[in-house]
């Protein structure tokens, strides 16, 4: 059975009014890494991951899943 | 600069970057249909020979450093940060494996014909960088177009 990183990013961002370009700034990587991490594309890794929670103030496992497709 | 300009400034060069890389990649496999269409006409021009290996190493270059070297250090580490560099990384795979495949080729079409060693460095050289650039433009549009 395949596993795949789900996340909540999409949904915390629009939740605190924030565009893809501020989280981006927030977190020090580029839009496109934004973007493709919460599309499910890109998987970040531990040091962008740790980065994006604390942005949101979050941990790391309020954030991302892992789920079975 | 304000962080998000930066952000958005990278995002800008990035799209701009992938369709650039896309472009010239486009352009070098185009010119080598001259190259391989008309050999007696160019395969000796010397000329043509240091165009065409110019014309690698430049593009070697773009794909070892993303390009934009004259931007300021803190756009171009948003241009090339882990989305990029992963991107970069599946490129290079895929230009391996290009290599290796057009090695392979080559040394078939050796067993039933004459090929030179220009001509062999010539067409794996061409396939191998040429599928690397495709790869990472390719990506990175399609990275660009989410969302």
């Amino acid at each position: 059975m395949a596993e795949r990183l789900a996340n909540r990013l999409r949904a915390e961002r629009e939740f605190r009014g924030w565009t893809q370009a501020e989280l981006a700034a927030r977190v020090g990587v580029s839009r496109k890494t934004i973007n493709t991490i919460e599309n499910g594309v890109f998987v970040p890794s531990t040091l962008t991951a740790l980065k994006i929670a604390e942005s949101f103030e979050r941990t790391v496992d309020e954030l991302f899943s892992v789920v079975e497709d | 600069m304000g962080d998000v300009d930066r952000v958005e400034k990278a995002e800008r060069l990035g799209r701009k970057r992938s369709q650039i890389f896309f472009v010239l990649a486009m352009v070098f496999f185009a010119g080598q249909s001259v190259y391989f269409g008309a050999p007696e006409a160019t395969r000796d021009s010397p000329a043509r020979i240091g165009a065409w290996l110019i014309l690698v190493i430049l593009m070697l270059f773009l794909l070892a450093t993303g390009g934009f070297l004259l931007q300021g250090r803190d756009v171009r580490d948003l241009l090339n940060d882990e989305s990029a560099r992963a991107s970069r990384v599946a490129a290079q795979a895929v230009g391996f494996w290009a290599t290796i495949l057009a090695l392979i080729a080559v040394y078939v079409e050796s067993m039933f014909d004459r090929v030179t060693l220009n001509e062999a460095v010539h067409i794996v050289g061409t396939i191998g960088v040429g599928a690397a650039l495709i790869s990472f433009a390719t990506r990175e549009r399609r990275a660009h177009r989410l969302g």
